[in-house]
């Protein structure tokens, strides 16, 4: 059924019926008794599944089939609503609004299944009503005590997990005659110090007795890895209030809850909500069965490690009890973009305060000049901060642009008629927000090529030994000034044989040269653009559909791709980009009296050696540095500078390496390290070699190229 | 044509009249963003023979031509009277070329310019749209656009 006509009505009225949820879960929050909100909210829950189902939105669909049910349940009565059950249910109108963005992008609802807030939803429904007796029978303050305003406080101490050890010593401590309190603390989410907060709180109670159990951990707490609230067990001889008040007493605390328990009450709240849990943890596991064996062909040896991830990750996302909040704010990117041209102006203007201060400073030494040059080292650092600020603005998570791929590597199995799986790791990796808008096409084309062409098909796998399914595997991390995607799997490999075989075929190579080739340059063909066309090669080598469109793709974004292939056991892609495309740190250099920048980021180490170091090596110069031999390049020559006269007694080498490949540059001067700002050449220089990478403004006004050692390679 | 559109579009147009060689162009007011005398280029290898470099201009890269070697004449020489005129193309955005000397400007009627014959067509006259007069003196006058296009922007 084509439903793309109504899309348009689809979204407003889910847009609708959002905001009606949204309005009516705030007043359920107040009136939790509301009977005329409860039914508001079942119709609207139940015309958004509705409307999924038609439009065929399957996990939309099953987010609202879910709060349905929910709601069916406080609707006949069965569950009482807390701000717990109110937060999961906001997580959840996130959830449904995520996939409308992203229906309203790509008329497809993403590939989020929202586990996570699904079990959260199923935990509630099955403490709520498979509990619901049990809780009646709850001892007696409860009831009593809920009164509207406490309802935002939970008492998560009820949550605290008890060792035997704690439980003993809660034991000892009640046969002294000492009471056990269970409190709970909640912070104010403005409190950008929660940690020493917690601390102060420790401290001041710690006056009154022992504490005996925290949660989360005291480890955990001093570290804040905690939410807004934290809880735990005490032992003491004073009075439960007194203790509170103390508490409470510390500044941004916004509430402190507690009450004396006795040691019977503690194990029963313990073994109740075990109870619970088991339950709601089984309810889980028949879920993810149900859920498997709808997914596509995974075979229950795959099934283990990707039912156990998700489940990783609701725990993850469980134990902070209350979602953290974010305090953000919607910016347009042409304004990212504007503060940035101004930090970088402001960068250019501080370098020319720099560089009048280095002139003048040769002539007086006075205390004018030394205030001078301390404001001046006062400026950098905050152009600096003020740099790394706006970058971290700019800085988005990859996972917006990788997160579609396990539904593309699903499709792709379907449709190759391959078993295959997606693992990703490092999805959090952050990178400029320009990088990752282009970075979604060339990594797409990797995956496909290693599902497409890298893996083997089941019956090749089960012959060579390997599990049925083949695996790729995308990881990404940050190294240094640069962010590296990894893309591997566990296929076939590339056979460097044939492509070499190809290559002499073409006549890109002799035989002879062929031989002396190593598997690098090889690999280096698939790149090429004539040689990845031609469909033939790429069938035989298993590879190079369009890769030369992901090199140029990635160089275009100041990055460069390298392949690791061993035949028979797989190949890893390795997409290597700068963290950041405007701003560099560089080294300056020059060569015949014209300055050049090299990015820091490649700068192994700078080496100062004598003309008779100089090897040679098939009549290439190298120089031979601890055990390494590394080829020479004398940046001179390489930019058409005037020769030499004199032939000088040292030479200054900067050794700069490309993933392990090293290179030195011979360069006559160095000018000490700089902040520059990149900027490009314009569309009218015909820059074919990209040895040149772009241009900077010096702080005096000058134009300095910047080298891509990259291409040197 | 955008070539024509400068002669033919309504009425007078303003001409700089800059001097390369021995020979007086004419460059449509429209396109000359700015004039900067001569300042350092830097130059940038393994590019072009006939971009001398690029400059700063007030923080800004562009990209200097010459158009004497382009059109095959003696190296420039930099005097004092040298000077870069800064043009602006909407496509391609900001351009630099070395005049030897900037006189005046000139506004021309359309009956003061007259079409070059295109069938004596070498290296040189690609650049020439017209020939305008102004006074006694002639002007050749510059096709910015296909200066642009000669380069082969990328």
């Amino acid at each position: 059924m084509d439903v793309s006509q109504y899309l348009e009505i689809f979204i407003d009225e889910t847009n609708g019926h959002l905001q009606i949820l949204s309005d009516c879960i705030m007043t359920l929050e107040k009136e939790p008794e509301n009977m005329d909100v409860i039914n508001e909210i079942f119709r609207a829950a139940h015309s958004l599944k509705g409307m999924a189902g038609t439009m065929g939105f399957k996990r939309m669909q099953r987010l609202t089939h879910d709060m349905e049910n929910v709601f069916q349940e406080v609707r006949s009565g069965n569950m009482n609503v807390t701000s717990s059950l109110v937060d999961v249910l906001f997580q959840c109108l996130d959830a449904i609004e995520a996939y409308l963005d992203n229906v309203k992008e790509s008329s497809d609802e993403g590939t989020d299944d929202n586990e996570a807030i699904i079990k959260e939803l199923n935990d509630i429904l099955a403490a709520g009503t498979g509990n619901a007796p049990e809780e009646e029978k709850k001892p007696e303050p409860v009831e009593e005590k809920r009164a509207a305003g406490e309802e935002k406080y939970p008492k998560r101490y009820l949550e605290i997990e008890l060792s035997e050890k704690e439980k003993e010593e809660l034991r000892d401590a009640e046969k002294k005659n000492m009471s056990i309190y269970g409190v709970s603390v909640f912070i104010q989410e403005e409190c950008l110090l929660k940690a020493a907060r917690a601390f102060l709180v420790f401290k001041a109670v710690e006056d009154f007795g022992n504490i005996i159990v925290y949660n989360p951990s005291s480890q955990d707490i001093e570290d804040e890895k905690f939410g807004f609230e934290f809880s735990f067990y005490m032992v003491s001889n004073e009075d439960i209030n007194k203790i509170m008040e103390v508490a409470q007493a510390v500044s941004e605390i916004e509430k402190v809850i507690g009450e004396k328990m006795t040691y019977t009450e503690l194990t029963a709240a313990l073994e109740k909500r075990e109870a619970a849990e088991a339950k709601a943890a089984q309810k889980k596991a028949e879920e993810k069965k149900a859920a498997e064996s709808k997914a596509v062909a995974a075979p229950p040896a795959a099934a283990v490690p990707a039912a156990q991830q998700p489940a990783q990750a609701t725990a993850k996302k469980t134990t902070p009890g209350k979602p953290v909040t974010n305090r953000t704010v919607r910016v347009d990117i042409e304004k990212l973009d504007a503060l940035m041209n101004q930090v970088s102006e402001l960068i250019i203007a501080k370098n020319s305060l720099v560089s009048i201060g280095a002139t003048s400073d040769s002539g007086s030494g006075s205390a004018n000049s030394q205030a001078f040059h301390e404001q001046i080292e006062y400026l950098e650092r905050i152009t600096t901060g003020l740099h790394e600020s706006v970058m971290k603005v700019r800085m988005v998570p990859i996972e917006s642009v990788v997160q579609k791929f396990p539904r593309m590597i699903r499709d792709l199995s379907k449709k190759l008629d391959k078993k295959m799986e997606l693992q990703m790791t490092g999805e959090d990796t952050e990178l400029d927000r320009t990088v990752v808008d282009q970075i979604g096409d060339p990594l797409q084309h990797l995956l496909r090529n290693s599902a497409d062409h890298g893996l083997e098909n089941a019956e090749t796998r089960r012959k060579r030994g390997k599990p049925e399914v083949g695996t790729i595997h995308l990881n990404a991390f940050q190294e240094g000034n640069n962010v590296i995607i990894e893309v591997s799997d566990d296929g076939n490999g590339i056979d460097t044989e044939s492509v070499k075989n190809k290559a002499i075929e073409r006549g890109l190579i002799t035989p002879e040269q062929g031989a002396a080739l190593s598997q690098k340059e090889i690999i280096d063909f698939l790149f090429m653009p004539s040689f990845s066309m031609a469909k033939k090669i790429s069938d035989v080598s298993g590879r190079g559909v369009g890769l030369d469109v992901v090199k140029s793709n990635i160089e275009a974004l100041g990055g460069d791709v390298e392949v690791k292939s061993v035949l028979g056991e797989g190949s890893k892609f390795i997409v290597r980009l700068p963290l950041t495309l405007a701003i560099i740190q560089a080294l300056m250099v020059e060569v015949r009296g014209e300055k050049y920048a090299i990015s820091l980021g490649s700068i192994e180490t700078i080496e100062e050696i004598l003309p008779q170091d100089i090897k040679y090596v098939q009549a290439k110069e190298v120089i031979h540095i601890r055990g390494m031999v590394i080829p020479l390049v004398r940046l001179d020559q390489l930019l058409d500078c005037p020769p030499d006269e004199a032939e000088k007694e040292s030479l200054t080498v900067i050794i700069v390496r490309k993933g392990d490949k090293f290179a030195g540059l011979i360069v006559d001067e160095l000018d000490g390290q700089q902040e520059i700002v990149i900027k490009s050449l314009g569309k009218y220089i015909n820059n074919s070699t990209k040895i040149i990478s772009g241009a900077t403004v010096l702080g005096d006004g000058e134009v300095a190229l910047i080298l891509d050692v990259n291409t040197l390679f | 044509m955008a070539n024509n559109v400068s002669i033919i579009e309504d009425g007078k147009k303003q001409f700089i009249v800059v001097k390369i060689g021995s020979e007086q162009y004419g460059i449509d007011i429209s396109y000359v963003d700015n004039i900067v005398s001569m300042q350092k280029i830097t130059r940038v290898p393994k590019v072009q023979p006939y971009f001398k470099g690029i400059i700063n201009l007030r923080g800004e890269i562009v990209p200097v031509m010459s158009i004497r070697t382009k059109m095959d004449l003696e190296p420039d020489e930099f005097t004092d009277v040298t000077r870069i005129i800064i043009l602006k193309l909407e496509e391609h955005g900001v351009l630099g070329i070395l005049v030897d000397e900037v006189k005046e400007v000139v506004t021309l009627a359309p009956d003061e310019i007259d079409k070059v014959s295109y069938d004596a067509k070498n290296n040189k006259s690609n650049f020439i749209n017209g020939v305008g007069k102004n006074g006694e003196e002639l002007i050749s006058l510059f096709d910015t656009n296909s200066i642009i296009d000669e380069t082969e922007a990328v």
